[in-house]
């Protein structure tokens, strides 16, 4: 029997058809996850979402397989999650989750309130301690009406850079940096240069360089955000006036224009070879631990200190460092598929040794209230201890325990900016205090109205 | 080969009413994406605006408590005024560089083709990565703008970082994008009948008269075009200002839709933000409807 070319004609429709069914299953057709690749059978697969990537992420995968590698049931993924608190809260509220999730410290109330973070006292406890095994404050930021409800990832505080070389050159001792607010600007007013054209060539100190964390400053004026007794803001408090007053005093003694310009040279390049420390354009810089690692990677001769943020001439208790402790945190959320599993790996997290290890790979401080002399012998920076001393320091304080946080923040950068520029540093706090109390009493109207109605 | 085409159109019965069962078989796939992925949103987002709703608890009924809200922020009337200013500037100035343009590229003059290729290359660049681009340009001290200006000793304003100057940055910057509008006027000035240009010849007409007089109006349904779809996506405008300034310095170019962003993912405000979406919508509505009525004297539609 012979086939003719004829009988063997397709006509274009059924070609296409067929090459379009090919594609269908060949994207449709099962195959074995990359990230599963090595797995031993018989696991239980725990999705964890966390933001970091690079050598953060690298760190983290190593705890993971430290875990993965630790025990015979359970093998966890780490998923790498940008801009995570969006897509994590879609993710929970829209009723498919992973099994853990790493957010910010601040996400807490917010999570708790909704019931989306499972508390964490509802689980067996074998070995975690739970509160004794952390810092105090470390332990208020993963409670939320005293329930825990996040094992930390990793915590820092902000210290002060100085660059020792322009001490030296300004003919200040670089083994006396300054230790109070009326130091630092006269230190930074000697360590200042301009150009012919007024413009600045190095910057002393500026405080919106960078302007990543405007709401600090009121630590160092004794100032609080938040009253947790009673659940207010507390934004135009004696002490946060203060703290603007001086942001608009350094603004007006610098040149708000040419400071101004002179920071947003460097918006796209803190913790690059240009960041302004160190490059070598700001004498001093407020700034976390990990900074530490990027004068090693960008300029390792650079002659630097830490000290402690200098703090209001006028407070009480000067030795002791004030400041604000963040954290990251890991939740278990509602919802997910392996809570006991999850439940598990969580605990691992919070050894004392996964915490350290993490730390050390970050340049952090640690979270934990006991501390290897191991980790602080081997820490990448040299100057950890003055981190840790803030972090264990009684005068050190927390983010406000409350969900509008993150808006309350943004309105305290609004002043921060506004005040630069001029406004008034009382009416200006007026109006955020206004603001952020309207905002804290609807979102307690609306809580005590779901309650009613019966859960989140 | 033809002929048998031709048979075939010529037995083909009539197409039916628009109540065909293949008819609206054909049309599924768009009518059920059309419904899943924005009458049902659409129709949800109205719902939540009515509604305290954080994307991670149930929504609550709160009436329209975030209409008033809105009304009485601060915030919100900011980034109205901020997205109303980039609108006015970019929409009108875009236009006009876009026409100029279309019309420089019309003379027949050397290089045209290479012109034409250039100005519309951006517009295929991502987003992101000409907004990074733009940021770099614009750095106060080693930004090339400000180096430029330098040179020939003109002010070097502190771009992204001066309230006064932001917006002007983004306005400035969204000229990037005209390529799409100039390729759509230059397609619109090629269709102009040259019988229109050979009478104005006649009655003397000068450059500018044959511009004024034949070019533009023969042209005002393509420059319609452009000014809705403009309008539509400058008031929508997020990617630029969020990249470059964040909304910033001092809220200078806190636009709508950073506010909206802001208030349903970072403030988990899903209902305030839904609210805000549907101001938008209306807005948007009422300036879109507004210029089509405006434009009834102006845009003249040839006959077929």
């Amino acid at each position: 029997m012979t086939i003719t070319s004829r009988q063997l004609r397709v006509s274009r429709r059924a070609a296409i058809g067929t090459a379009g069914a090919c594609a269908l299953a060949w994207a449709a057709w099962p195959r074995a996850q990359r990230d599963l690749a090595g797995m031993p059978r018989g696991r239980k697969v725990l999705h964890y979402w966390e933001k970091w990537t690079g050598a953060e992420g690298a760190a983290l995968q190593g705890v993971i397989n430290t875990f993965n590698q630790s025990q015979e049931k359970l093998w966890v993924v780490r998923v790498p999650i940008s801009d995570i608190s969006s897509k994590a809260m879609v993710a929970i509220g829209g009723g498919d989750p992973p099994d853990l999730v790493g957010l910010f410290s601040y996400s807490v109330p917010l999570y708790a309130e909704a019931g989306a973070a499972m508390p964490l006292d509802s689980f067996p406890e074998h070995e975690w301690r739970g509160e004794t095994d952390y810092l105090p404050n470390i332990w208020k930021l993963l409670t939320h009406e005293a329930r825990p409800r996040a094992g930390v990832n990793t915590c820092y505080t902000l210290g002060l850079y100085y660059n020792r070389a322009h001490f030296r050159e300004a003919g200040l001792d670089p083994d006396r940096p300054p230790r109070t607010i009326g130091e630092l600007d006269a230190f930074a007013d000697r360590l200042n240069a301009k150009d012919a054209q007024g413009a600045i060539r190095r910057a002393g100190f500026l405080p919106n360089l960078p302007a990543w964390w405007p709401y600090s400053w009121s630590a160092y004026f004794d100032g609080r955000l938040f009253d947790s007794a009673t659940g207010r803001a507390t934004a135009d408090e004696a002490g946060n006036i203060k703290a603007l007053e001086w942001i608009a005093a350094t603004a007006a003694r610098v040149g708000r224009a040419e400071a101004s310009a002179f920071a947003q040279t460097f918006s796209r390049s803190i913790h690059s070879p240009q960041d302004p420390f160190i490059s070598g354009r700001a004498s001093m810089i407020v700034q976390g631990p990990w900074l530490a690692n990027f004068i090693r990677l960008h300029n390792p001769s650079l002659d630097y200190g830490v000290t402690a943020v200098p703090i209001d001439d006028a407070l009480p208790q000067p030795e002791l460092p004030r400041g604000l402790l963040e954290a990251d945190v890991i939740i278990i959320p509602r919802g997910c598929k392996n809570p006991e599993a999850s439940w598990e790996f969580l605990r691992f997290m919070q050894r004392r040794e996964t915490q350290e290890q993490l730390a050390l790979a970050h340049c952090k401080g640690s979270p934990m209230r006991e501390v290897s002399s191991e980790f602080l012998a081997r820490h990448p920076s040299r100057f950890v201890g003055v981190f840790d001393a803030i972090a264990r320091s009684t005068r050190a304080d927390v983010l406000p325990p409350t969900r509008v946080w993150p808006q309350y923040a943004d309105l305290l950068g609004g002043a921060f900016d506004s005040v630069w520029r001029g406004a008034d540093p009382a009416a200006t706090l007026a109006a955020v205090q206004a603001r952020a109390q309207g905002l804290i009493e609807r979102a307690s109207s609306l809580r005590a109205a779901r309650a009613e109605r019966g859960g989140a | 080969m033809s002929g048998e085409h031709e048979s075939r159109f010529s037995e083909a019965k009539p197409a039916r009413s628009s109540g065909s069962p293949k008819a609206w078989l054909w049309i599924a796939p768009w009518l059920i994406g059309f419904i899943v992925f924005m009458l049902i949103p659409s129709a949800m987002s109205l719902y939540y605006s009515f509604t305290d709703y954080s994307l991670l608890e149930s929504p609550v009924g709160i009436g329209p408590a975030n209409y008033v809200e809105l009304w009485n922020d601060p915030l919100f009337w900011t980034a109205v005024w901020n997205t109303l200013a980039y609108a006015g500037a970019s929409v009108t100035i875009g236009t006009l560089v876009a026409l100029l343009v279309a019309i420089l590229l019309e003379q027949h003059i050397r290089g045209c083709g290479v012109a034409r290729a250039i100005i519309f290359m951006p517009t295929l660049v991502p987003l992101v990565a000409s907004a990074l681009a733009w940021a770099f340009m614009y750095n106060s001290e080693a930004g090339i703008i400000n180096r430029a200006l330098g040179a020939v000793g003109l002010p070097t304003p502190n771009w992204l970082g001066d309230a006064r100057y932001a917006m002007t940055a983004l306005v400035i910057m969204g000229f990037w994008n005209i390529g799409t509008a100039v390729v759509v006027y230059s397609a619109a000035l090629r269709d102009v009948p040259r019988s229109l240009y050979e009478a104005a010849d006649i009655d003397g007409a000068g450059r500018l008269a044959r511009l004024w007089h034949v070019s533009l109006p023969a042209i005002s349904p393509a420059i319609l075009f452009n000014v809705m779809i403009s309008i539509i996506w400058s008031l929508q405008v997020f990617g630029a200002p969020q990249i470059m300034t964040e909304g910033g310095p001092d809220h200078s170019t806190y636009v709508y839709q950073l506010y909206i962003y802001e208030s349903a993912f970072r403030y988990g405000r899903m209902g305030y933000a839904s609210a805000m979406a549907w101001v938008q919508l209306l807005a948007t509505i009422g300036i879109a409807g507004l210029t089509l009525a405006l434009s009834r004297r102006l845009v003249h539609y040839r006959a077929a």
